[in-house]
């Protein structure tokens, strides 16, 4: 099992590639594309994710979030007026990318498979892509398109219907360009 | 008759009951409270911290109680979307009735002495909460449940009662999750409002302190839209955000100041090598009956009798308790160890066990949980910005970090003498191997 700081490094080297592709770089969006990243790839950091705001969630990152900020690893920065702030990381967390290189590299083209896909969408968007992975691995994994879409629509109301048979074909499209697919 | 009861409260003045309600706080698993301290054994540090989660089930009701009403009346939401989201008269009253039971259930799950012993005592995959579910789903309250007026689903309760984050399986809607917040969240639930309160009040702190009345009146329900986002929150208006900064601020205080007192901290500890050794290394029952009969007092009990005794397991822990006998600190976290490796306590901790043997040191590590206190503020003007783009304090009140290394009293001196040599060495990574001498 992987080191608390070692898995650390892990979530620096994913929020750092996630800024260069554009992502805000907020809880959110660093949430959804850690649960892009174990559902998706190789890569498992051992977070455990429920359905809950926005989407796939998971409260285990949200704490480790937090104790890489106690760290000295995270630091909130405010990016436009009225917004919420994107978590930006330090040179001290810089320094843990480099002291745990070699589970980074292991990881590397997994982080830039998901950057490269979800950095620049917005939350709206992420959601709406997290619930359908979700579903499609969770829920109604054996099930046709249209039952997985209306399974969408039953647990985030204000999806549409379009809006979910139009996330489960990005996710579709997605796991085709997958390195290992 | 009279239907309801009015509970004298040194925090709240008078906790309001119905008759139906009543029925729950006499339940057996409701008055096992009064037999559970809120504070574990920060009594031993802070005298007058002897109150019990039982009072504090009831502020919590009480809280979450106003803070329902404050969020659905109707003068206080604003929002097309946020109106569409409140039920109707007859369901809303249903679901007050579910959050009181819920804030008033939300404890029942706790071990002898709260939280200090539910780390590694209890099975893999059971905490307090898995505890807590079952016994409001047990066929004693399951009676109660159905004996109410409304009557009310089990489910529901649970729910609330527990939240999102430890009932992984349950599906919450936009409405279940706000009403749990109430509950147990992390920004503005009534359980955290209730517990800084009433420990500031009962460990003669007075960092705890902050206005929660205009706190709960500025509360409302708010769309996010500077998040994007379709799903509401639970956030205040702009003349409650001192009132959210005071709060954060006492939380900073009463975990840095009374939670994560060293000597409150080794106690713990010293509470959990007991149980383990007192239980045989089996932890503590999730069984509900057996769960029913276990409390402070039989624990204590069994401490005394132990630590009288050297034969019985657990004799040197429970020593350490009643002679105040209590390892000492030797490190404790700082800003420029953390900054030159934040793994400096770990580093440390190892060290010290390398060099003095396992038994006679002990490390503490704990970091914050919950997100940064980012949440929907309603301006005068009907703008909904972020709390932390609109408070300074709120970026920049640090989370909770602590980190400790205790040893044995009797090597105290060496210990230190040992660690004053090696500290920078160790903390700068170098040569591990040299350790051990000198």
């Amino acid at each position: 099992m992987m080191k608390r700081f070692e898995r650390d490094a892990v979530v620096t080297a994913l929020i750092d590639e996630l800024d260069e592709r554009g992502s805000w770089c907020g809880e959110t969006h660093i949430q959804k594309a850690m649960f892009f990243l174990q559902e998706m790839t190789e890569t498992d950091l051992g977070f455990e994710f429920i359905l809950y705001k926005h989407g796939p969630f998971s409260f285990d990152l949200r704490d480790e979030l937090t104790a890489m900020r106690a760290d000295l690893l995270l630091e909130l920065e405010l990016r436009k007026p009225g917004y919420g702030p994107s978590l930006r990381p330090t040179k001290n967390a810089r320094a843990m990318v480099e002291r745990y290189g070699e589970t980074v590299d292991r990881a590397r083209s997994d982080i830039q498979f998901v950057a490269a896909h979800a950095g620049d969408l917005h939350v709206t968007e992420l959601e709406r892509l997290g619930t359908a992975l979700y579903v499609t691995r969770r829920k109604k994994p054996d099930e046709p398109p249209e039952i997985q879409a209306e399974e969408i629509v039953r647990l985030k109301p204000h999806i549409s219907p379009e809006q979910a048979r139009d996330a489960l074909e990005t996710i579709r499209s997605w796991q085709r360009e997958l390195p290992s697919a | 008759m009279k239907t309801f009861h009015e509970i004298r409260d040194p925090i709240h003045t008078f906790i309001r009951v119905h008759s139906d309600e009543r029925r729950v706080l006499d339940s057996r698993p409701v008055q096992r409270l009064r037999h559970i301290h809120q504070l574990a054994m920060t009594f031993l540090v802070y005298p007058g911290a002897t109150h019990k989660r039982f009072e504090h089930s009831l502020g919590v009701m009480e809280l979450a109680t106003r803070i329902f009403d404050t969020i659905t009346h109707e003068e206080n939401v604003r929002h097309d979307r946020i109106r569409d989201l409140i039920p109707s008269k007859d369901e809303l009253s249903y679901w007050r009735r579910v959050l009181r039971m819920a804030a008033l259930c939300h404890d029942i799950g706790h071990l002898p002495f709260s939280h200090a012993a539910e780390d590694d005592l209890l099975p893999d995959g059971w905490d307090h909460e898995r505890i807590t579910a079952a016994l409001v789903g047990s066929d004693e309250m399951r009676k109660i449940w159905r004996g109410q007026r409304p009557q009310l689903e089990i489910e529901d309760i649970v729910k609330l009662a527990v939240g999102p984050k430890k009932l992984a399986d349950a599906e919450f809607t936009d409405w279940e999750t706000i009403l749990a917040e109430i509950v147990v969240g992390d920004a503005f639930g009534a359980d955290r409002i209730d517990y800084l309160i009433r420990d500031a009040h009962h460990s003669g702190v007075a960092y705890g302190s902050f206005d929660h009345h205009r706190l709960i009146d500025t509360l409302r329900i708010l769309p996010q839209e500077t998040r994007e986002s379709a799903e509401p929150a639970l956030g205040i208006e702009e003349g409650g955000l001192h009132s959210a900064e005071a709060l954060l601020l006492a939380r900073y205080f009463m975990y840095t100041q009374v939670y994560f007192h060293p000597v409150r901290r080794i106690y713990d500890r010293h509470l959990k090598d007991f149980l383990h050794q007192w239980t045989d290394g089996a932890g503590l029952p999730t069984d509900t009956e057996r769960h029913l009969k276990l409390t402070d007092h039989e624990t204590y009990a069994a401490i005394l009798e132990a630590a009288d005794d050297p034969k019985k397991a657990g004799h040197e822990p429970a020593r350490r308790i009643t002679e105040r006998d209590h390892f000492k600190e030797v490190y404790r976290r700082t800003r420029s160890d953390v900054e030159k490796d934040p793994e400096a306590a770990e580093l440390i901790g190892g060290a010290l066990e390398r060099k003095f043997g396992p038994e006679s040191i002990r490390c503490d590590h704990y970091r914050g949980r919950g997100g940064a206190p980012d949440f929907p503020v309603l301006m005068p003007d009907g703008q909904i910005v972020s709390s932390i783009d609109q408070s300074d304090v709120l970026k920049t009140v640090p989370p909770v970090a602590v980190d400790f290394v205790f040893c044995a009293p009797e090597k105290r001196t060496r210990v230190s003498r040992w660690l004053k040599k090696h500290r920078e060495r160790i903390v700068s990574r170098v040569e591990r191997e040299e350790e051990p001498s000198s």
